[in-house]
This record gives structure tokens, C-alpha cells and sequence, in this order.
């Protein structure tokens, strides 16, 4: 009986093996499944010893085969090994790799989201004869073995609240998190509270999270990877992918195929190759610490030999997190790190996982710090040694200046103040008492007042004269060049609104795109704002000389990027610059359309980066205007997709020292830079004229299949489930904004 | 119809414009029969700019006049019609004279700033509530001291317009109550929140000063100035008068001639500063002690312009036609004439026949009219679209208004008694759809002919 059992097992070792590897080694596969039906039709007639001889040695050559397929894997063999039903799951990791669990919330299809698998387990581990159980929690998503249910392991906005809601959980019983993706993308709808929005929360958390966090990477699909990414250690399964974008999209993309058509096969191939998506790339690259070695082909359920490995490497990983941030280690640390190629003996040493205040801030600032080093070479810095030499000491210059000049010269001047208003406000009093009211009291006995000639003279004559006599100024600062044109616009709307048909120059001109008879906003391009909204001449860019590059060597892209620079005139998609609102100044990051749709790669968030610092050493109010992003710059791969915490790391550092973090959307704004660092500002605006949300309409239905309802991505549906904090109409941002700066500001922001 | 007579007196090929609900109005049938069915367009709406332009463009059109309303004081219109790709003349200003003067703010400070009186009260919005208040006050003080009983202040969204977000107040214990709510009134509708304070001036008559001026805005010339008090309820023009006041005639409280005098001055002070370049219209208020305050500018021909136009006389020749000198100014003609040149003589009276009820606050009447007939004489001028051998359904889109009767007379009482005697010989009969007679305002504009440029 036993020997059916193994040759079901090795039936289906075969089906995999010709599953995952597409096309690769048809020859050898043809012998092996030959040699296998060989022995299938042999083995009723064998005697049992004879029958288990040759058992063996068909394992031998299964054995055989699958190592030599597994050093020629292809990227995209390894993308369809992670996506295969027999790939292990978070289920087999909680059953192999922890000591005992509880599943959180969910059985099966009864839970929030069956995708997003939470469980508080704990490690055993021994000290002598001791046996300690470590509690963590577990988070990951759960890609079942084939269930429709689980979705795929691709997460609802939801999910990754609940995933969320766990972590904030660990932190207050301050426990570790162990995560562990395996998601190709969250779901990406906008319902309450939103694709984009939950991610962009998560990130902002994790980013301040209070615990240590391992990440364990099989399957990284982008946003929905970041979603319970941020880690202090980042590990990954050696078969694993972790990308921007699933292979599949970036063909489309790169092929520009339309909605429902298929790229060709050999593109597919080509992207996973150039995304540089593989373990080995995301180690190289920088963006995962450790590669967990998986057996030839992949790590299956029955792989118990793999799960020891990895448990053992992810109790070494949050061993390494706690002792780095803690002060008696030496021993410990040294054990950890082994000898080259050798895993610690983690089951028998002794690491307490919960932190004290001041170590947890130590490993917030460390995954800061790591988070900061990613990507630094995958943008073209063309600033001279002397010019960054002279950039980081004026940043310290800053920090003093602004150090002294807040924290020590303001108290004591509000004190100060404080003290001569008291005096002054007595001093008025007793004047009044002595001199004016007495002074009255005799002018009214004397008869009735006439009025004042100087008051009766502003209601006759021009007042202030000296602001000239034409008071209105209904010329905009810039003129667009849409405005140009002797043509009549037809409204969008004129079908369901009747709005008349407007005359070019009079819509992209006086009317600054807007109809004048619906609302209607029309694009504009972002000078338009540049030159509206801030005050004239008040604009100066910063770090201009950062400059997009093509990290990943991606075939095609670097003319792409030549055309883009020469197009716009700009080095990337992010312009950073100081500019005043009626005087009152701020730090601007802006993401132009124009440049490759405003997408965000390597040198876009460094310049973010650099720009809230920049703010924050300032004490400037910073304000990110998004004038249209399409997304993460695909083809900087994961260069792009880290700029998701990166920059929402940042913008954490400079919210907590006290800044004001505004975003303004304008036009289209999708995908990584909303689910992130733009989406966790707690006060975003938009434009009426913007779409914002995870991804667009032809995405969605391509990936879930459901017809999203019109508008979807509208700014008046944005706000209505609480995405955006408001809605601005494009002729009043300049005066929105200031109104803004005003009543936002408070005595423990920058600016006042 | 005026504009195609006039084209048809200077001699100019012109194509006019009409909609389907206006398909019987007379100007169609003249269009038709002086310069052939080519000349008259239909199209869908009088508003459409575009559609206006295509017909331009279609026609061969070298100018645009845009008649008496929509676009005749919308400088977008002008604008767009100069500054097209294929250029058009605009008959009227240019568009930045109906834009600087189409601001009240903005006619208001030019006015002071030249001197000119204006309604006391604030020239800028107003954002600040203590200042406000304190302009109030001062008006509330200053409006006792002129002996007014009952004073009043007026509080309106700057950026508002036709009446929307204005309100009186009648105490300054109400004002910050009022100011308040308009503020926030405005800064809903008008995403502006501010407001102008002003004196409310409720008796005073209304006067007009008519302005034309040469391309260039050098040569500028008046044709006087004409008294339009007699009104509707809602304060539509009926009965226009010229001249403003009849000091020879008729007694007043005041120095009437200085007050006509220095309206005109003051009119052409702004004119002149601005370089006004076509036919436009100052509109005055002067209250029952002949205190003249300027409220507006209207910059474009109006319809009355044909009383003022009857008791001109350009170098001794009567005949003067406004309308025809509007477009020969417009299409770039030199003046030809100086003021000395204009002599004013007599009185006119321009009634306007509107089918409407005067008992009920001036309800528009719709129907058919069967009868429409008057007696002919020299001193009287006709103006109707309404065909005469034929009945007419009046369209309901537009006012019901019906006929124009211009009336010379050498002086008031003359013109007077002429008025009289030609509305006493109007025939007018119609019916309604349920078969009620017509109602139209002649007995209203002939109980009114008594009292004609008297004001206490």
C-alpha cells in the first residue's frame, strides 16, 4: 500500500514539474514521464523488494532531473512556481515552521477577507532544560491550495486593515511580527476604506511600528507586498518573485496592448528577465537581506527539511533585530552570525523578544536608516562631491539653526512678549479711566456729535487711492498655452448639463479651464499652478540635478527616458521647490504628468526624500502637489516599489517632528504613490478634476472581473468614503491653500 | 429692424439672424425684402456665440452688431469676435473699456477718482467685520444729517449681481446680523466673502446721459440727456423722456439745468478718461434734492436711444438715426462733427406698448393679437416686428413687448399733448388661448403722461 502512495506522490511531482517548467527541458521531461510510465506498467508484476529497487532509483532520477531543471529555471518559471497550487502556503508554514497557533478571526470563506491569514503563535525554544515559548504574531496572506475562496492571496482594502489592527495589537503586547507574503497584488477596489488609503495607512504605521518586524517574501506583487512588507528584515524564499508588476502587466504595458488582449508569451518571459524580479536580483539590489534556499523547483507541503530552515532562520532574523537595538549581546550576536554557510543553533540559546521604550526607538530609527539606503544608486545624482559635501553640512547648519531658533529662542521670547502685553493691556486701562472717559463725558454734555469729516469723506471719496483705481485683476499669472487656439471646447457635461460651447481663449484663459456653467475642470498643465498659485517670483528649486536613470539596464527605456527629459525639460518627474503663498512660505514636491505620466521611481523619491528633510529642517509647512502620477516607474522594478516606504518613512520623520504635510491631487492620480506617501497624509485635497485610486478602471476589471460603476474614480466619490478631506475648486487653490496654512497651523507646527 | 434700417440707410450689406420661435417677427420679413432670403439665418439660440460667428463667417460678415442685450455688454463676446482668427469689427466699445466699465467696483473708484459723485458708501469689498460696521454707522449718521427719515443702508455681496444676495438694513443694531448672513451668503454662492456696504437711495429719478464716441477714443460727443422714471414695478424702463428735466417748464426743488449740466460733465470726464470709443449710455440717480449720483455705465446702444435721437440736430439737420452713427463710428469712420455742431430742441416722449396687465404687478399677457393699429402723424415714429396685415402669436420665450412710439413736440406740453392724442388713437385687440381679451399697458402710459418729468 505504501508504494501507491509514493507513486502518487511522484505522479504529482510530475505534473508540477511539468507545470512550472513551460517548454524549458521538454526532452529530459519526455524520458523521465517515459521512464515513470515504464515503471507504472512494470510494477504489478514486481516483487516487492525489486519493485522498491527501482522505486528509488526513478526517485533517484526525479531527484536528478529536478536539480538540473532548477539551475536553469527562467524568471518566469520561478513567477509560475509561486503561483502553482502545490506551492506551500501560510497555512503549512504555521503547521511546520511555529510550535502552536491560533488562528485570528476566519474560518475558511467565513472570515473578513480569506486572504489575509492572521495567528498569534509562538516558537519553543530551550535554555538549558528550560523551555521558553515565545510568543508573535503572524501575518501574511493565504493562498490556499486552489481555493477560489482565498482570492488568490490578493488582499481587500479591508484585509489589510485587519492586518493592520493585528500589528497595533503586537505593539501593545509587545511581541515581534513575523509577515510572510504571498500575495501577486492587493484587490484593487476602492470601497471603504480603499485600496490605496489601507495600504497607505499600513505603511505609515508599519513604518512607526514599536516591535521588530521579519518579512518573509514568496510572492511580492507590488502594493499589495508593501502592505505588510516594511520590515527591519527582510527575508526571501529563493524560488520567490518580488516586482513592481506581475510580468503579464508590464507586457502590456511595454506592448501596449489594449484591454483584454494578451501579450505574447515570449514578452511575458522577456519582462520577468528584465524586472529583475528573483531573489538572487532583490538580494543583489539590496532589497532583501537573506535568501532562504528552497529545494530544487520550489518548496512544496512535504518539503520538512525546508521549513526547519526556515524556522530557524527567521527565529536568527528577530534574534538579530532585538540584539542590535540591545545592550548585553556580545555573546549572543556573535553565535548568531555563525560561521559562513552554517545556521546557528537557534533552538538552544535565549533572545527575550519584548523591547523597552528606548530600544524600540532605536529600532525605529534603524529601519529609517535602512529604509534610507535603498535605491541611492539607482538615480543619477549630478551634483559635485563639493556641492553634496557643502548640502549635507548646510543640512546641519539647518538643524542647529532652526534647533536654537525654535526650541530655545521662541519660549523665551513668548515669554517675554507675554509678560509686555500684561503690562501694556493695565496701562490702557488706567489711561482710559483717568483721561478718555472723563474727556467723553464733558464732549456729550456739550451737544450731539457731527460726524467725523474724515470718516464722511471714505464714504464719497476713492479710498485708498494708492492701490490704483482698477481693483480687478482678473489675469492669471500664466497663460495657458491651450488658450492659444481660436477654437470653441464643448463641456464634457454639455449632454447632461447643456452647457454651452466655450471659446478656447476664454476657457483656458480667464475661466482657467473650468466651465463656467457645470464645474467642469478641464487638465491643466502643472505650470499653470506653478505660476498661480504660489506668489510670482517666489519659486526656487532644489536638488534640480537629480536626475531619473535606468537602473535595471530595462531594454528600450533609456531612450524613453532621453525623449521624456528632452520633452519637458525637467531631469525627472519630481520638481522640489521653496515657494510663498502670500508670504507665508513652504516646500513643495510636485509630480508632473508630463514626465513618463509622473511616475515615481528611484530619483523622484529620493528628491521627496530630500524635500521633506529639507522641511523639516526648516520648519516649513510641506505640501506634496500631485498634478498626475500613474503610479510606481515600472521599469525601475523594485527601485520604484521601495520609494512606497521610503517615502512614507519620511514623511512619518517630518509629521512626528511636528510638520504640516499637505497633498493636493489635480489630474490622475494612481497606484503606489497614493497607496503610500501620498495617501497617509491625514489632510489631502484634490482638485475637482482628479481621479484618484489604486488602479484604473480597465486594471480592476482585469484582475477581478467586476464592471466598476461610472466615476469610480472621481474626487467627489474619493471624499464621500473619506479617502480625500476636500474638494477645491481650481480657480481658489491659491486662496484655499492659504486658508489652509492659516487655520491648520498650530503651536506645534513649523511655521508659527 | 433698427439695425437693418440703419444698414439699409448707410448703405451696407448686412444678413440677420432670427429663431424658430421668432419666425413671424418683422425683422425676418425685412430682412427678407431688402436684401433677399440669403440675408436672414436661422439658428438655434440667440446665446450661442458660436453658432452667431458661423453664420458670420457663412454670411462673409466684416462686423458684428450685436442689438440691445446678451452680447451687446459681454466683453467675451467682443473679444472673441475681434480677436478670432478671422477677425471681425465689433459694433461697440472695445472689450476692454465693457470690461473695465461692466465692473460696478471698479466704475464706482473710477468715478471718485475723477471726482465724479457717486452712492456714498464703500468702493472695495469689504472682509472685515469692525470695518464694516464702522462704514455703517458713518452711513446711518451721515444720512440723518442730509435730513433723510427714514435711513437705510444696503448690504451686498460684492461679486454678486442681479439682485442676488442684497439686503437693507434699517437699524445699526441689525447690521451685524445682516452682514453676517451676507457674508456667508456670499461665500457659498460666490466663494468670495466680500460684501459692499452702501447708502440706499429709495426716491430719486432716474437719468441717462447718451455718449458716442469715435475709434480712437478721442473725438466724443453727447446727444443730451433723457429721463426714464416712469417704470414698471419691477423696474423696467416705460415711458423715456428727453430731455433729463424740463427747468423751463416745469418747477423744481432744485437747480434743475445745473443738475442736467453737470450729469453730462461728469459723464463725459469718465469718457473721456477711458478713451470710449462707440455709443453707451450713463445712467444717474438724483435724488428729490437734485444730489446726482452716477450708478452705472451701460456700454452699448439701448433702446431708448431714439427719443434723444428725435430732438437732435446735427449741423441743423434733424433725422439724426443713433444707431446708424453707432455703426458708422464702429466700422471705423471719423466723427465728422463736434459737439457744437448738436443742438438739442424740443421734447421727445418714447412710449413702449407692451402686451401686460398694470393692475397685476405687470404680468406679461400671452396671445394672439388680431388688431394693431395707430394713427399716423409727422411728429410720431413707429417702431414694431409685428406684422400688421397678418395676426400675431406672440412667442412666449420672449417679453411681449410690441411697439416703440416716438413722439416730437416743440416743447413738453406739446409733446405731451401729442403723446395723448396718439396713444387715444392706438387700436389694439387680441385674445388668449381661453378666449380673455388682450391686456396691454396704454391706459397706464396715458395715466402717466400728466406727470411727466415732474419730481418732488
Amino acid at each position: 500500500m505504501d508504494i501507491d502512495k509514493n507513486i502518487k506522490e511522484l505522479s504529482a511531482r510530475l505534473s508540477y514539474i511539468k507545470d512550472v517548467v513551460a517548454g524549458g527541458d521538454s526532452d529530459n521531461l519526455r524520458i523521465l514521464g517515459g521512464k515513470f510510465q515504464e515503471f507504472l506498467d512494470r510494477e504489478p508484476g514486481l516483487s516487492p523488494p525489486e519493485r522498491q529497487r527501482q522505486f528509488t532509483q526513478l526517485e533517484d532520477m526525479f531527484i536528478f532531473l529536478e536539480k538540473k531543471l532548477d539551475a536553469e529555471l527562467s524568471p518566469m518559471d520561478k513567477v509560475r512556481i509561486v503561483r502553482h497550487p502545490q506551492r506551500i502556503t501560510l497555512k503549512d508554514i504555521l503547521e511546520n515552521v511555529y510550535d502552536n497557533y491560533t488562528e485570528i478571526g476566519g474560518q475558511d470563506e467565513y472570515s473578513i477577507d480569506p486572504a489575509m491569514l492572521i495567528a498569534r503563535a509562538y516558537i519553543s525554544r530551550k535554555r538549558g532544560g528550560k523551555v521558553v515559548n515565545q510568543p508573535v504574531m503572524v501575518i501574511g496572506q493565504e493562498k490556499g491550495h486552489g481555493e477560489e475562496f482565498r482570492n488568490g492571496g490578493s488582499v481587500k482594502p479591508w484585509g489589510n486593515a485587519k492586518a493592520l489592527q493585528y500589528m497595533k495589537v503586537a505593539e501593545t503586547e509587545n511581541i515581534p511580527v513575523h509577515t510572510y507574503v504571498f500575495t501577486p497584488g492587493a484587490y484593487p477596489i476602492e470601497d471603504y476604506p480603499g485600496a490605496a488609503q489601507q495600504i497607505a495607512r499600513n505603511l505609515y504605521e508599519m513604518s512607526g511600528l514599536r516591535v521588530p518586524v521579519v518579512a518573509c517574501f514568496s510572492e511580492g506583487g507590488s502594493g499589495g507586498a508593501e502592505a505588510i512588507g516594511l520590515a527591519d528584515t527582510r527575508l526571501m524564499l529563493s524560488h520567490g518573485y518580488y516586482s513592481v508588476i506581475s510580468p503579464e502587466g508590464a507586457a502590456a504595458i511595454e506592448s501596449g496592448i489594449r484591454q483584454g488582449q494578451r501579450a505574447p508569451a515570449e514578452l511575458i518571459e522577456k519582462c520577468a528577465a528584465d524586472l529583475k524580479i528573483t531573489a538572487s536580483d532583490n538580494l543583489r539590489l539590496g532589497f532583501v537581506d537573506r535568501v532562504i534556499q528552497e529545494p530544487p523547483l520550489g518548496a512544496r507541503p512535504e518539503h520538512y527539511e525546508f521549513f526547519k530552515t526556515l524556522r530557524a532562520e527567521m527565529i536568527r532574523a528577530t534574534d538579530e533585530i532585538v540584539l542590535q537595538v540591545r545592550g548585553v549581546k556580545l555573546l549572543r550576536a556573535m553565535a548568531l552570525r555563525g560561521r559562513e554557510g552554517q545556521t546557528a543553533d537557534v533552538d538552544n540559546m535565549q533572545v527575550f523578544w519584548g523591547l523597552t521604550q528606548t530600544q524600540s526607538d532605536r529600532l525605529i530609527w534603524r529601519r529609517y536608516r535602512k529604509f534610507r539606503e535603498m535605491s541611492k544608486n539607482a538615480m543619477i545624482d549630478n551634483s559635485s562631491v563639493a556641492g553634496r559635501l557643502f548640502s549635507q553640512a548646510s543640512g546641519l547648519g539647518w538643524s542647529v539653526f532652526s534647533y536654537f531658533r525654535h526650541d530655545f529662542l521662541l519660549p523665551l521670547r513668548k515669554s517675554v512678549w507675554r509678560t509686555v502685553e500684561e503690562a501694556q493691556a493695565e496701562l490702557h486701562l488706567l489711561k482710559r479711566k483717568a483721561i478718555s472717559e472723563p474727556l467723553r463725558r464733558i464732549r456729550e454734555k456739550l451737544g450731539p456729535r457731527s460726524i467725523d469729516p474724515e470718516k464722511q469723506q471714505k464714504l464719497t471719496e476713492l479710498s485708498c487711492p494708492e492701490d490704483g483705481v482698477c481693483l480687478t485683476d482678473t489675469g492669471w499669472n500664466y497663460l495657458s498655452p491651450q488658450a492659444r487656439e481660436d477654437k470653441a471646447v464643448t463641456c464634457t457635461n454639455a449632454a447632461t448639463h447643456g452647457c454651452m460651447d466655450m471659446w478656447a481663449p476664454d476657457l483656458f484663459g480667464d475661466f482657467a479651464g473650468v466651465c463656467g456653467h457645470c464645474g467642469h475642470h478641464f487638465s491643466m498643465e502643472y505650470q499653470w499652478y506653478l505660476y498661480n498659485v504660489f506668489d510670482p517670483d517666489s519659486i526656487m528649486e532644489f536638488n534640480s540635478k537629480i536626475e531619473s536613470g535606468d537602473p535595471l539596464a530595462f531594454p528600450g527605456f533609456q531612450e524613453k527616458l532621453e525623449l521624456a527629459k528632452k520633452k519637458t525639460g525637467k531631469k525627472s518627474a519630481c520638481m522640489t521647490f521653496e515657494a510663498r503663498i502670500n508670504g507665508l512660505k513652504l516646500v513643495v514636491a510636485m509630480l508632473m504628468a508630463p514626465f513618463r505620466g509622473g511616475t515615481v521611481g528611484a530619483a523622484e523619491g529620493e528628491k521627496f526624500i530630500r524635500a521633506a528633510a529639507w522641511a523639516r529642517r526648516r520648519r516649513l509647512p510641506f505640501m506634496a502637489y500631485v498634478h498626475g502620477t500613474a503610479g510606481i516607474r515600472i521599469q525601475e522594478g523594485v527601485n520604484g516599489v521601495i520609494q512606497m516606504p521610503r517615502c512614507t518613512m519620511a514623511v512619518r520623520r517630518y509629521i512626528e517632528a511636528g510638520g504640516l504635510y499637505l497633498v493636493l491631487y489635480d489630474t490622475n492620480s494612481y497606484a503606489g504613490p497614493v497607496a503610500s506617501f501620498l495617501g497617509c497624509s491625514p489632510y489631502q485635497f484634490s482638485v475637482r478634476s482628479a481621479n484618484i485610486g489604486f488602479a484604473g478602471p480597465g486594471v480592476i476589471k482585469e484582475t477581478t472581473g467586476i464592471d466598476i460603476p461610472p466615476f469610480y474614480h472621481r474626487s467627489y466619490y474619493a471624499l464621500a468614503r473619506g479617502h480625500i478631506q476636500g474638494i477645491w475648486d481650481r480657480r481658489e487653490v491659491r486662496k484655499n491653500m492659504y486658508q489652509t496654512l492659516l487655520t491648520m497651523g498650530g503651536g506645534n507646527l513649523y511655521y508659527r | 429692424m433698427r439695425v437693418a434700417r440703419a444698414c439699409e440707410r448707410l448703405g451696407l450689406d448686412f444678413a440677420c439672424v432670427y429663431t424658430a420661435s421668432d419666425e413671424q417677427s418683422g425683422h425676418v420679413a425685412l430682412g427678407r425684402q431688402l436684401r433677399g432670403d440669403a440675408s436672414v439665418v436661422r439658428i438655434q439660440s440667440y446665446h450661442d456665440a458660436n453658432e452667431i460667428l458661423s453664420v458670420a463667417d457663412h454670411c462673409g460678415a466684416t462686423a458684428v452688431h450685436p442689438g440691445y442685450g446678451f452680447f451687446a455688454e459681454d466683453f467675451r463676446f467682443a473679444r472673441r469676435v475681434t480677436e478670432r482668427r478671422r477677425k471681425l469689427i465689433f459694433i461697440g466699445p472695445s472689450w476692454k473699456i465693457i470690461q473695465s466699465l461692466g465692473d460696478k467696483i471698479n466704475t464706482k473708484r473710477l468715478a471718485r477718482s475723477l471726482g465724479v459723485p457717486t452712492v456714498p458708501g464703500s468702493d472695495r469689498p469689504v472682509y472685515d467685520e469692525l470695518e464694516a460696521e464702522e462704514i455703517a454707522a458713518t452711513l446711518f449718521a451721515f444720512q440723518s444729517e442730509q435730513g433723510i427719515e427714514k435711513p437705510l443702508v444696503l448690504v451686498k455681496a460684492s461679486a454678486g449681481g442681479g439682485g442676488m444676495g442684497i439686503e437693507e438694513v434699517y437699524t445699526i443694531d441689525k447690521f451685524k446680523n445682516v452682514y453676517r448672513r451676507i457674508r456667508n451668503y456670499a461665500k457659498r454662492q460666490f466663494h468670495d466673502e466680500g460684501v459692499l456696504i452702501e447708502q440706499r437711495i429709495h426716491h430719486f429719478n432716474h437719468l441717462e446721459v447718451q455718449i458716442l464716441g469715435a475709434r480712437g477714443g478721442a473725438d466724443i460727443v453727447h446727444f443730451g440727456t433723457r429721463n426714464c422714471s416712469i417704470q414698471s414695478t419691477g423696474r423696467q424702463k416705460r415711458i423715456e423722456v428727453a430731455p433729463g428735466f424740463a427747468p423751463a417748464e416745469v418747477s423744481y426743488n432744485f437747480d434743475a439745468a445745473k443738475v442736467l449740466g453737470d450729469i453730462v460733465d461728469h459723464s463725459l470726464a469718465i469718457a473721456r478718461e477711458v478713451g470710449y470709443d462707440n455709443a453707451g449710455t450713463w445712467e444717474w440717480m438724483v435724488t428729490p434734492v437734485g444730489q446726482p449720483f452716477l450708478m452705472e455705465v451701460n456700454t452699448r446702444i439701448q433702446v431708448e436711444n431714439g427719443v434723444s435721437a428725435i430732438v437732435s440736430k446735427i449741423k441743423g439737420q434733424g433725422g439724426v438715426d443713433l444707431i446708424a452713427e453707432q455703426i458708422r463710428l464702429g466700422l471705423g469712420d471719423a466723427m465728422g462733427y463736434g459737439q457744437s455742431d448738436v443742438a438739442l430742441c424740443g421734447a421727445g416722449i418714447e412710449y413702449r406698448i407692451i402686451a401686460e396687465d398694470p393692475a397685476a404687478k405687470f404680468a406679461p399677457w400671452v396671445g394672439r393679437i388680431d388688431r394693431f393699429a395707430w394713427q399716423g402723424a409727422p411728429w410720431l415714429q413707429m417702431f414694431t416686428h409685428i406684422p400688421l396685415d397678418a395676426p400675431y402669436e406672440i412667442p412666449i420665450e420672449y417679453d411681449p413687448n410690441l411697439a416703440l412710439a416716438i413722439i416730437w413736440g416743440k416743447d413738453l406740453a406739446e409733446a405731451k399733448a401729442r403723446g395723448l392724442e396718439f396713444l387715444g388713437g392706438v387700436e389694439l385687440a387680441g385674445q388668449d388661448p381661453v378666449g380673455s381679451p388682450l391686456r396691454s399697458n396704454l391706459s397706464f402710459l396715458r395715466e402717466k403722461t400728466a406727470s411727466i418729468l415732474e419730481f418732488h
